[in-house]
C-alpha cells in the first residue's frame, strides 16, 4: 500500500511510471511502483539498502537491459511516450535520460575526450571549434572548468574522486539530456566533495529533471523537493520532501526517518 | 604502594595475553623462518632457470659464431690480361652471370687459382666461386679494368681440414695455405642473403627467413582479426547458453590439440582445395593460424572480462550503441591483454615444425620465395633439415640458423611489447 501525499499528481510529469515491477530471475526487486516525476524539482529516492530504489532508477534509462536476468514489467512514459515502445530507441532514450553512477567512472581518456565523446557520437558537434564550446560549457556548468581548463589533455582518471564525479556529471550534461539520474552520486566522496556535488545538483535543478538515489536522509532533505521512501521493493510514501521529513503519514516512513532502522 | 601494586597487576594481565606468551613468540619465529625458506627456494628456482638460459644462449652463441664465418681462398684476377670484358651496363644486367660464363669466367678463375695456389688447392675451390666474382663485378663494374683480389669459398673438405678434421693430407694442405696467408676464415655476410644449398660453404638463411616472415604475416593477418572478433563476439554479444558453453569448451580444447593434428587438417583441407600450393607460405600460414587463433581467443576473452563494467555502463548511459561501447572503450582497454596472447601464440607458431612437415614445407628450396604462393621453407624447418645433414660443416651453420631464429623471435616479441606498452592505459 503506497501513500501518496495530496497534490502530487502532475499534469506536466516528465516521467510517469505505472505499476512497474522488476524481477531478477524469480526474485522481485521492485514491487508495483507508480510515480510521477516532475520536471521542475529534484526527486530523491530514499530507503534502506536492498529496497529496490537503485533498480527502479535504472528502469528510467533502461540500464536494466544490460543485466541478462532482469525483467521489467509495467509502463514507464517519458513525456507520455512508452520507453519500451517500438517508437522509442534505447540509444536515443539514454541520450535524453543521462545517468551518473555511484562510483565515478570517467573514461581512461583525456578530460576533453571524456566530455566530447557524447556530443561526437551523437553528431551534435563535429568540428573542433564546436566541440570546444560544448566542452567548456559542460565543464562550467559542472563547476569544474576553472580547476581543469589548463589541463584538458590530462587523463580523466588522474583527477580526485570529487572532481571525477563532477567530470561524470559534465559528461552527462554535455549531450544536453532532459533528465539526469543520479545513483548515490556522493556516497564514495568526502564531505567537502559531497557539498560541492550537492551545490551542483541545486544549480542544475530546473534546467534538468533530476532524480537522485541516496542513502543519506540529510542529503535528501538538503537537495530535493520531492521524496519517495522505498522499503522491501515497495514505494511506501511519496510526497514533498518537507512533508515526508516533518510529517510522514506511514509508520514505516516515520521509523526510518527517526533512525529506528535502515 | 598503591601505584606499584597496580603496575604489577598490569604486568600479569599483559603476560597472560595470548600474543605475549613464549608459545606465540616461537610460532612467530617459525613463521619468519618459513617465509625466509620460501624466498630462498624461489630465488633458487629463478637462478636455476636463468642459469639454464644463459648456458643455452652462451653455448648457442659460441657454436653459432663460427656459422657466420666461412673458409675462403684468396685469388687475384687480372681482368685486362684475362680477356674477360664488359661495361657498367652489361655487368649489372640480370643476365651478367650468363654473359661472363660465356666469356669463360669459370675457367679464368680456375686458371688464376691454379697459378697462385697450386693445382691441389685450386681443386678445393668451390665450383661456384666464379659466381661470387660475378656478383662482385655487378657491385663495382670498374673492377673489370684492373687486377682485383677476391676471397672465394673453399670446398667443405678444405674447410673441415682447416679445423683439424677429415683426411690428414687435406689437413696438411689447409695448414700450408693458412701459413701462406692464402686461406682464412672470414665473416660471411652472404649467409644472411643466400638460400639453402647442398654445400655448407654455399648455404644461406635468407630463403628460410623470408619464408618465415611471409608465413608469420599470413598467420597474423588471419589469426589476429578472427581471434579478436571471436573473443569480442563471445564475450559481448553471444547469449549464455548450452551452445556458447560448447563453443567455449571447444576453443579451450583446440588450444591444447597437438600441432601435428593441425598439420593433418591443413593437408586434408587446404591442400585438397589448393593442390598447387604445396610448400607455400600461404598454406603454412593458414595452418598455423588455425593453431594460433584459439590462444588469441582465450587470452582476448580474459582481457575483455578484465575491463571494468563501470566503463561500459558509463558509455551506455550517455547513449553509446553496443558497437560503439565495444570499439571505443572495451577493445582499446583489452588490447594490451590481447597483444600478450598474440605474442604467445605467434611465438609458438614461429617455432612450429610438425604441422609444416605435413604440408610439404620441408622441401629443399634453393631460391628465396618471391611471394605467398611460391615454395618456401621456414627457419625451424631449415634448422631441422641442416641438423640432419652428414657434412660436418652444417653443424655450425645450424647453430647460426638458431641464432637467426632467436633474434627474429626477440625482435617480434620486442615489437609486440612496445605496442602493448603504447596501448596500455590505467583506470
Amino acid at each position: 500500500m503506497t501513500v501518496i501525499h495530496p497534490n502530487m499528481a502532475d499534469e506536466t510529469a516528465k516521467i510517469r511510471a505505472h505499476d512497474v515491477c522488476v524481477y531478477y530471475g524469480d526474485k522481485m526487486a521492485v514491487d508495483d511502483v507508480s510515480i510521477d516525476i516532475s520536471p521542475k524539482y529534484v526527486t530523491a529516492f530514499i530507503g534502506p539498502s536492498g529496497c529496490g530504489k537503485s533498480t527502479f532508477l535504472r528502469c528510467f534509462n533502461r540500464m536494466n537491459d544490460t543485466i541478462g536476468t532482469a525483467k521489467v514489467t509495467g509502463l514507464i512514459e517519458l513525456d507520455g511516450e512508452d520507453i519500451h515502445g517500438d517508437r522509442m530507441d534505447v540509444v536515443q532514450l539514454r541520450a535524453r535520460v543521462g545517468m551518473v553512477f555511484q562510483k565515478p567512472n570517467p573514461f581512461p581518456k583525456s578530460i576533453y575526450e571524456n566530455i566530447a565523446y557524447g556530443p561526437r557520437i551523437h553528431g551534435f558537434a563535429e568540428k573542433k571549434a564546436d566541440l570546444d564550446v560544448v566542452v567548456e560549457r559542460s565543464l562550467t556548468r559542472a563547476g569544474l572548468w576553472d580547476e581543469v581548463k589548463d589541463r584538458l589533455d590530462d587523463s580523466g582518471t588522474a583527477l580526485s574522486g570529487g572532481q571525477q564525479q563532477r567530470l561524470c556529471i559534465a559528461r552527462a550534461i554535455a549531450v544536453d539530456p532532459e533528465v539526469i539520474l543520479m545513483d548515490e552520486p556522493a556516497s564514495a566522496l568526502d564531505p567537502i566533495a559531497t557539498a560541492k556535488i550537492e551545490e551542483l545538483i541545486d544549480e542544475l535543478s530546473g534546467r534538468y529533471a533530476i532524480v537522485i538515489v541516496t542513502h543519506s536522509m540529510q542529503q535528501a532533505a538538503r537537495v530535493s523537493q520531492r521524496t519517495a521512501f522505498f522499503h522491501l521493493g515497495k514505494m511506501v510514501e511519496y510526497g514533498p520532501t518537507s512533508e515526508i521529513f516533518t510529517n510522514p503519514i506511514e509508520d514505516r516512513t516515520k521509523d526510518y526517518i527517526t533512525g529506528r532502522y535502515g | 604502594m598503591s601505584t606499584s601494586a597496580l603496575s604489577a597487576a598490569g604486568e600479569t594481565a599483559q603476560s597472560t595475553r595470548p600474543t605475549r606468551t613464549p608459545v606465540f613468540e616461537r610460532r612467530l619465529a617459525k613463521r619468519y623462518r618459513d617465509e625466509r625458506n620460501f624466498r630462498l627456494l624461489g630465488l633458487a628456482a629463478v637462478s636455476f632457470s636463468l642459469g639454464v638460459l644463459v648456458f643455452l644462449l652462451g653455448n648457442m652463441l659460441i657454436n653459432g659464431i663460427g656459422g657466420f664465418q666461412r673458409a675462403e681462398l684468396t685469388v687475384t684476377i687480372d681482368f685486362p690480361e684475362s680477356g674477360v670484358t664488359g661495361d657498367a651496363v652489361s655487368l649489372t644486367a640480370p643476365s651478367a652471370a650468363q654473359t661472363l660464363e660465356m666469356q669463360g669466367l669459370p675457367d679464368v678463375v680456375a686458371f688464376y687459382a691454379e697459378q697462385q695456389l697450386g693445382a691441389e688447392a685450386a681443386a678445393e675451390l668451390s665450383i661456384d666461386g666464379w659466381r661470387d666474382v660475378s656478383a662482385a663485378l655487378a657491385d663495382d663494374p670498374t673492377l673489370i679494368e684492373r687486377s682485383a683480389t677476391f676471397e672465394l669459398a673453399a670446398s667443405s673438405a678444405l674447410a673441415a681440414g682447416m679445423q683439424g678434421e677429415g683426411p690428414p693430407e687435406m689437413q696438411a694442405l689447409a695448414k700450408r695455405l693458412v701459413d701462406e696467408g692464402k686461406l682464412a676464415r672470414n665473416w660471411d655476410w652472404g649467409f644472411l642473403s643466400r638460400s639453402d644449398a647442398t654445400s655448407p660453404q654455399a648455404v644461406g638463411i635468407w630463403g628460410a627467413l623470408k619464408g618465415t616472415m611471409l608465413t608469420m604475416l599470413v598467420t597474423l593477418v588471419l589469426a589476429f582479426p578472427i581471434g579478436v572478433l571471436s573473443a569480442l563476439y563471445l564475450e559481448e554479444y553471444a547469449p549464455r547458453n548450452r551452445w556458447t558453453d560448447l563453443i567455449e569448451v571447444s576453443i579451450s580444447n583446440l588450444a591444447a590439440v597437438p600441432s601435428i593434428i593441425f598439420g593433418l587438417l591443413g593437408l586434408s583441407i587446404f591442400l585438397a582445395i589448393f593442390p598447387n600450393l604445396r610448400s607455400a607460405p600461404l598454406i603454412g600460414g593458414m595452418t598455423l593460424a588455425l593453431m594460433t587463433m584459439p590462444v588469441i581467443v582465450i587470452s582476448g576473452r580474459n582481457a575483455i572480462k578484465a575491463v571494468p563494467p563501470s566503463i561500459r555502463d558509463g558509455a551506455l548511459a550517455i547513449g553509446a550503441s553496443p558497437v560503439q561501447v565495444v570499439f571505443h572503450h572495451v577493445l582499446p582497454l583489452a588490447m594490451p591483454g590481447m597483444l600478450t596472447g598474440t605474442i604467445i601464440g605467434m611465438a609458438r607458431a614461429l617455432g612450429e615444425t610438425a604441422p609444416l612437415l605435413l604440408i610439404g614445407m620441408r622441401a629443399f628450396v634453393a631460391t628465396p620465395p618471391d611471394g605467398f604462393t611460391s615454395p618456401a621453407t621456414v627457419l625451424p624447418m631449415q634448422i631441422f633439415l641442416w641438423s640432419d645433414e652428414i657434412d660436418r660443416g652444417f653443424v655450425e651453420r645450424t647453430s647460426a640458423a638458431i641464432i637467426v631464429l632467436l633474434v627474429f623471435l626477440l625482435a617480434m616479441n620486442g615489437l609486440a611489447i612496445y605496442l602493448r606498452n603504447k596501448f596500455e592505459k590505467r583506470w
